[in-house]
């Protein structure tokens, strides 16, 4: 699954802030095309700040990131959108308002042809019928696309912010595809669904960085587990034969991490 | 609007809790929301119009017969006018997110701005232009203040201030009066037939006007839906990879120019342009926008109920007139209805809900 040369999405040396917490100490992590990432971690390690710095929401204290080989420098997501990056935010960033076809658009809003869209209408039925047809593609389902988010279910919800990255990344030929937690709250056929979205999009070579508490959903997609304790990598190996104790004990803190201990 | 009506067809309340493969396309059970729940719904969104009506009816009865006129409906659109102007920029601010409290100041430097350049031998167009020219800055510097990360109430009060002593400094102290070439657009009516009617002030035309280009531009245009998407999640809307700051800075401005164009109006009503921001006028614009049910949490709302928000308070106001009654029993009477509308309202969302909690344990039910 891994190919080898430049990685789609390379990070060195990210330090992170927040006030004088210390979110981030010196991440390396990368992710090929192709390539399925878990990120795991405990309760505050770190792995929102990371993908936040990934997306172009937060800006590193320090630290470069390269995309496909080159130095980027995010100031704001749509920085790490025109490089291909998209990303479902733990909070899942929906607006609650408006309707799910205008949040599956939102930032691509599809106008009306003729004098209407010069002066800016959109095109309300095309957006439903395109973003049904999306939908579809991916194979996932939600409610009707009228329905307003804030009259959906938690799991609906997540469904609708998956699909708006999944469709917008589907259209790069070489997307990178950031989640957090995307199947926190979903049910078994759902957790079922994604997984298969996640593999399906990893095969069309699509690079993804995934977090997540549900270590047989990792096993289960990721080539690879990055495990962060503390704002710090602890752990960074293949996931095929990889000890689950060994990862526990990692993500805990337990046990020590793979990188230090060399020396020590 | 479409942004706050719930679908009431093919939107089936229990029937699509499964995000889930569509194998099959089309397997959804639909069913649909259930009448009372629609009912409800409708009396929530559309309530404030239904309580337009009935104060209508009620004082048609007890001022009977000056109240139920074509020429007292005028009357009460005239003096609705300038509230709804105001109530217009309040709105709009709240709906995309800001609460722009200078509004009073960016009246009344907009009105001695055209003040200044009318007494100053310059035509009427550029007198206007200008005026409203001074709302764009107003609410651009309200606006690039803003999106630095502060407290746009605490910004704004600022500016109310500046803005204040600024209008007196054009002024030179003083007013400026005898702008009758303002008229057209103050006391003039137009479409008069004959002896029978007696034509329509100019004041409604312009707030038809901005009501209508107001409504389709929040619900139908990107740029519009995009405001009140930052109205309700700004950082989502930047995370979208949209610059949501410009959009904030774009709410700041529209409602800088609608409260130029108040107080435009304002001058043009008694053609005198008066550097005094009087507070006052932010919160009747408050209370309209408050009967109207807009949410200060921003993203929700529509101007038509704004409107009628405004058409209220002068309806009320008017009907009292006609009945002798002091005018400060009109103010005792839109607090109570203001408070009124709250309780009303609370109890309606707890019937949706109850509602369709009921519905959805029912087709549980059956499923089993
Ligand atoms: N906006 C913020 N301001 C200040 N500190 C923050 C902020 N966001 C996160 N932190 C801190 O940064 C650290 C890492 O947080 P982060 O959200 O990345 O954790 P996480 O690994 O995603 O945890 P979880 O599994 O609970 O989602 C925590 O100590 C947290 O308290
Ligand atoms: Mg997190």
């Amino acid at each position: 699954m891994t190919t080898t040369g430049t990685p789609a999405l390379d990070l060195q040396g990210i330090e992170m802030h927040y006030g004088f917490v210390r979110a981030l100490d010196g991440i390396d992590i990368h992710v090929n095309a192709g390539e399925v990432v878990a990120l795991l971690g405990d309760n505050g390690a770190g792995k929102s700040t990371l993908l936040k710095v990934m997306s172009g929401a937060h800006r590193p204290s320090g630290g470069t990131i390269r995309v496909r080989g080159e130095e980027k420098s995010f100031h704001a997501p749509s920085d790490a959108a025109d490089a291909g990056i998209q990303m479902v935010y733990q909070d899942l960033s929906l607006v609650e308002p408006q309707d799910i076809a205008i949040n599956l658009n939102l930032g691509q809003e599809k106008l009306r042809r003729g004098p209407l869209g010069w002066l800016g209408f959109v095109d309300r039925k095309e957006m439903r019928r395109s973003s049904e047809k999306e939908l579809d593609r991916l194979g996932v389902r939600t409610a009707p696309m009228t329905r307003p988010v804030e009259m959906l279910s938690g799991g609906q919800r997540q469904v609708v912010a998956l699909a708006r990255s999944a469709i917008r990344v589907n259209g790069e030929s070489q997307g990178i595809l950031l989640l957090d937690e995307p199947t926190a709250a979903l049910g078994y056929e759902q957790t079922k669904n994604v997984e298969a979205l996640i593999r399906r999009m990893a095969d069309q070579g699509i690079a993804i960085v995934v977090v997540t508490h549900d270590l047989p959903l990792c096993y289960e997609v990721a080539d690879r587990i990055v495990i962060l304790n503390r704002g710090k990598k602890v752990a960074d190996l293949a996931a095929a034969g990889a000890d689950r104790d060994h990862i526990v004990g990692w993500i805990t803190g337990s046990r020590p991490s793979m990188f230090e201990t060399a020396g020590a | 609007m479409s942004t706050d009506s719930v679908p009431t067809s093919g939107a089936s309340v229990a029937g699509a809790d499964s995000p889930g493969p569509a194998p099959a396309p089309s397997t959804t059970t639909g069913q649909d929301m259930p009448r009372s729940v629609s009912v409800l719904v409708f009396m929530r969104d559309r309530g404030i119009f239904v309580l337009w009506g009935l104060l209508i009816v009620a004082f048609a009865f007890w001022c009977s017969p000056y109240f139920f006129k074509v020429d007292n409906a005028i009357l009460i659109a005239n003096a609705a006018a300038l509230t709804a102007l105001f109530a217009a920029g309040v709105g709009i601010g709240i709906m995309t997110g800001v609460l722009d409290l200078s509004l009073p100041g960016t009246a009344a430097v907009a009105s001695c701005v055209c003040g200044w350049v009318l007494t100053h031998g310059h035509a009427t167009w550029l007198g206007l232009a200008a005026g409203l020219g001074a709302g764009v800055v107003v609410g651009l510097v309200n606006g690039l203040i803003t999106i630095r990360g502060f407290n746009p109430i605490i910004v704004t009060i600022g500016t109310l201030s500046v803005l204040s002593g600024l209008a007196a400094v054009i002024a030179g102290g003083y007013t400026f009066p005898g702008l009758t070439q303002l008229e057209f657009m103050g006391t003039h009516r137009y479409l008069k037939v004959g002896d029978s009617f007696s034509g329509i002030p100019a004041p409604v035309f312009i707030v038809a006007a901005v009501f209508i280009v107001g409504t389709v531009f929040l619900t139908r245009t990107r740029d519009g839906i995009r405001l009140m998407a930052v109205g309700a999640n700004a950082e989502a809307v930047r995370r979208a990879g949209i610059h949501a700051d410009r959009y904030r800075v774009l709410g700041f401005v529209i409602s800088g120019v609608l409260g130029a164009l108040g107080g435009l109006v304002a001058t043009a009503n008694v053609t005198e342009a008066n550097p005094n921001a009087s507070p006052a006028i932010i919160f009747t614009a408050l209370t309209a926008v408050a009967l109207a049910g807009v949410a200060l949490t921003g993203g929700r709302g529509s101007l038509p109920r704004v409107l009628v928000g405004a058409l209220i308070l002068a309806t009320i106001s008017n009907g009292l007139t006609i009945r002798g009654i002091q005018p400060y029993w009109a103010t005792v009477c839109t607090g109570a209805l203001l408070l009124g509308s709250l309780a009303f309202e609370r109890v309606l969302q707890t019937a949706v809900s109850e509602r369709l909690m009921a519905a959805n344990l029912s087709v549980h039910q059956k499923k089993v």
